[in-house]
């Protein structure tokens, strides 16, 4: 029973992670960058969340909207004015990128610290447990595991079956093949970003319901969503989800064989293991 | 305000001179003396101020040296080698660890606990460095990052070194033994980056870092160079690691293994110039004083400040300081082992040899990628001081037969012989070095490097630096890019580029150069300067195999041999002119006429 309760919270913590990660894999896919804030903006936004719940006692779900629409147009305007400069730089860039998305990581959880100070929140919201058939399932779990499946699902939808996802599927497939085909490729590594953004603040809204966040915890997040992302291989979207899935599964097993420590160091343990010794990743094996 | 990306992506790029790309001219020895003299001076009178100075300037001071080795020692595995770290706090924790339990468990003065510790943490690094150096750009970047968590959770575990409580210690060391074992951290990071910049060993860092299969094909061992630069980037860390804990009597996981370390350490190195001999100085500098005075205002705001810095530093002037100073003349970088003047080398390094005996023997080489079959069963033989051509056309397998011959690829049947052995289990590098030279489809030459050191690194291997020096000399000359030989290697015409690449591969002192679509992009007189330095091949018992697609005119006359690939199969060879009459040839480049 224990194995089969482990399993549940595994594939709804993983639900979650799903979404963790998207935004992290759009970006990558499109603009060939990894980017270091992600993990804050995350944080940023559970942490917000945390402090309208708290104070306005409203619904956080309700945040959901609002933080995707204004993470969308910030997403937008930081693309545009520090990460667009460096695009065409190639090889160099690719460092030059690692270093401003670093640099920004460090702007947002500095600003979450002095906003939301540094101790560890979680929302008191959605504890009720129901009992099914012998499983305690947790409301909040459940909120965050569809609602996270269920934002990566339209984000599919989105990119296999619109023309303008279309046009940024191909654009992560082949830039100049895209450039050719009349994309706009500037644009759409905007549009990336701007999406990737307002998927990790969606995640983040989410994600304290689940799980208690402080700003240092941005960096684990970071590599948490990279984990993910690896795991399934650079900018393949389907083996992120299996990844995630998994990575849901070896926590929650982990944190209840073990320890909470433990728990934090799976994903580096798991984030140098597999980049050694499977650097394609998860889903070109099964292929 | 009309803030348009392009523009301002082009205007960073003219700013983005690589650092080191701006080698100076020569300097006049006299003057040269004369500004080192100056210099130790200066630093000499900063070194001993402090100690007659307050308290309070002597921790500035030794905050200042504190960095100044972290800067230093991240310059050399991130500026150096290219290989981004976020986590070279790992190696200040280990040395802290290291330091403090054998000074508090085993007796030992701090001193020998501080040396130990740091070669504790560069054994360490060794051992971490064969695998996390595996991974590259991003992957390493994170791999580090999550290195230092992991030690930070190992460290607050393990109850021999305190855990999460952490480790007090006696405060016996005076701010003057701390101040001074500072220095000597710093000098010796300092003294790691002189050498890796100013050396020919240092060269092969640098090629490393520009391009590190280009590296190999030059006979570079990438691997051993990667994980010793790895090992000098923990030393003075560890040691500084050990001398922090002692200062401040205490030791806990989080400080030893505090990530915004990391953070400041990057700030004032890319402030100072990345990759530069006095940037992480200058940056250290600048920032910890400007800092100090700044932060008693904005305590709060110090990291999210810093990383405002990093951003616009990365955006507006991604050299540094010293990058600024490169434009104006001044922290020029000098070419690396390069004479006064351009040494003429009138010998002929080789006396020329006899055709004859078979020196490369393919036997029935295949390889697949996948589902594709890239070569399937090519036999060929390549006798010494010969020239061949091998024709096919884009995709026949013309470079991956290449690439299988000097180790770029690892073949799924057949064998490559080498002077009559077997050379499967060897890797590049040392094919390279045992005369198996190459050349790249499209030129990889080392960005950062001047005409000169492109060649001379390849000239390295086995030899003495004078023989080095008289080898690339030579190969420059031989190529007739003599007149070139201090310019940047990213300011050649791309013919120029070409003739570089035949001059690395000659420093090796080969006996075989494959040449990658040799002919491919060029024009009719960068076609003549080539075959020009093809025809003295022979002369210098060099035998030539040229892959080429297209301008097989170009090639055809200068041929003793050719050979036709097509779809992975050998399906003809001969003398040239039989070969082209061929139909089999012919078909296969004109197709079927039904």
């Amino acid at each position: 029973m224990i194995i089969l309760q482990l399993v549940v919270n595994g594939v709804l913590l993983g639900g979650t992670y799903i979404l963790l990660a998207q935004g992290l894999n759009l970006i990558f896919g499109v603009m060939g960058i990894v980017n270091l804030a992600h993990g804050a903006i995350i944080t940023l936004a559970g942490l917000f969340t945390f402090w309208f719940a708290t104070k306005t006692h409203q619904s956080p779900l309700l945040l959901l909207p609002p933080v995707f629409i204004v993470m969308l147009v910030v997403g937008g305007v930081l693309q545009r004015l520090l990460l667009e400069p460096l695009a065409r730089l190639g090889r160099r860039g690719e460092l030059l990128n690692l270093m401003v998305t670093f640099g920004l990581s460090y702007v947002i959880i500095e600003t979450g610290l002095n906003l939301f100070g540094s101790q560890y929140v979680s929302l008191p919201d959605l504890q009720t447990t129901w009992a099914v058939g012998g499983l305690a399932i947790n409301e909040a779990l459940v909120a965050a595991g569809v609602l996270g499946a269920l934002i990566s699902g339209g984000l599919h939808l989105w990119l296999h079956h619109t023309e303008s996802g279309k046009a940024l599927m191909a654009t992560a497939q082949n830039p100049t093949g895209a450039v050719t085909c009349g994309i706009d490729v500037r644009r759409m590594r905007g549009i990336a970003f701007a999406i990737g953004s307002a998927l990790a603040a969606s995640a983040g809204v989410l994600l304290i319901l689940v799980i208690p966040l402080s700003a240092p915890t941005a960096d684990t997040l970071t590599i948490l969503s990279f984990v993910i992302v690896a795991l399934g291989g650079l900018g393949d979207y389907r083996g992120a989800v299996m990844a995630a899935i998994i990575l849901g599964l070896v926590q929650s097993a982990v944190g209840y064989y073990l320890s909470g420590d433990a728990e934090v160091v799976v994903p580096y343990l798991l984030l140098i293991v597999f980049m050694v010794v499977r650097p394609q990743g998860l889903g070109r094996a099964t292929r | 305000m009309n803030l348009d990306a392009r523009r301002l992506g082009r205007w960073i790029e003219r700013r983005l001179g690589n650092p080191t790309s701006a080698a100076a001219p020569v300097p006049a020895p006299g003057r040269e003396r004369i500004a080192i003299a100056v210099l130790a001076v200066l630093v000499l009178c900063a070194a001993v101020a402090p100690l007659f100075a307050t308290a309070y300037v002597l921790q500035l001071a030794t905050d200042v040296l504190t960095f100044a080795a972290l800067a230093y020692s991240w310059n050399i595995i991130s500026g150096c080698t290219g290989y981004l770290s976020f986590g070279q706090v790992s190696f200040f924790g280990i040395g802290a660890y290291a330091t403090s339990v054998l000074v508090l468990r085993a007796g030992l003065p701090w001193y020998v606990g501080a040396l130990l510790g740091s070669g504790l943490a560069g054994l360490a690094a060794a051992l971490l460095g064969t695998v996390m150096l595996r991974l590259r750009g991003i992957m390493f970047a994170l791999g580090m990052l999550g290195l230092a968590r992991i030690l930070m959770v190992v460290a607050g575990n393990w109850d021999y070194i305190g855990a999460a409580s952490g480790l007090t210690l006696p405060a016996e060391l005076t701010p003057i033994a701390v101040y001074l074992a500072t220095w000597v951290a710093v000098l010796a990071a300092f003294g790691l980056n002189a050498f890796i910049l100013h050396s020919g060993w240092g060269l092969s860092v640098t090629g490393v870092r520009d391009d590190e299969v280009a590296a190999a094909a030059i006979g570079v061992p990438t691997a051993r160079i990667k994980v010793i630069t790895f090992v000098m980037s923990a030393l003075a860390p560890a040691a500084v690691g050990g001398i922090v804990a002692w200062n401040r009597s205490f030791l806990d996981p989080p400080s030893a293994f505090d990530p915004t370390l990391d953070l400041q350490v990057i700030v004032f190195a890319l402030f100072g110039g990345i990759g530069t001999l006095w940037g992480p100085a200058l940056g250290t500098v600048i920032l910890v004083f400007v800092g100090e005075q700044f932060w008693a205002y904005l305590p709060d705001l110090q990291l999210a400040l810093y990383g405002v810095l990093v951003i616009a530093v990365v955006l507006a002037f991604p050299g540094g300081i010293v990058g600024i100073a490169n434009r104006l003349g001044w922290l020029r970088r000098r070419p690396v082992l390069a004479p006064a003047v351009f040494p003429v080398v009138a010998r002929l390094p080789r006396p020329a040899l006899q055709g004859g005996e078979t020196i490369i023997e393919v036997r029935d080489l295949i390889v697949r990628f996948g589902g594709l079959i890239a070569l399937n069963g090519v036999s060929l033989s390549i006798r010494r001081g010969e020239m061949v051509s091998i024709i096919g056309a884009n995709g026949a397998g013309k470079t991956t037969l290449f690439n299988a011959i000097t180790g770029f690829v690892k073949p799924s049947g057949g064998g490559v012989f080498y002077q009559g052995k077997s050379v499967s289990d060897i890797p590049a590098f040392q094919r390279a070095r045992q005369g198996i030279a190459r050349t790249f489809q499209i030129p990889r030459l080392m960005e950062s490097m001047t005409v000169w050191e492109n060649t001379l690194l390849a000239a390295r291997y086995g030899k003495r630096a004078d023989q080095a020096v008289d080898q690339a000399a030579w190969a420059l000359q031989t190529v007739k890019l003599d007149g070139l030989w201090l310019e940047p290697s990213t300011k050649l015409t791309p013919g120029q580029q070409r003739r570089l690449e035949m001059a690395r591969a000659l420093a090796l002192d080969p006996t075989v150069i494959l040449l990658d679509e040799v002919m491919a992009g060029m024009t009719r007189n960068e076609q003549g300067e080539i075959r020009a330095v093809l025809r003295q091949l022979r002369g210098f018992g060099i035998a030539g195999v040229a892959g080429v697609e297209h301008v097989i005119s170009a090639i055809a006359d200068i041929s003793d041999r050719m050979i036709v690939l097509d779809r992975g199969s050998k399906i003809a060879e001969g003398p040239p002119d039989a070969v082209l009459r061929d139909p089999l040839v012919i078909e296969s480049y004109l197709g079927k006429v039904s």
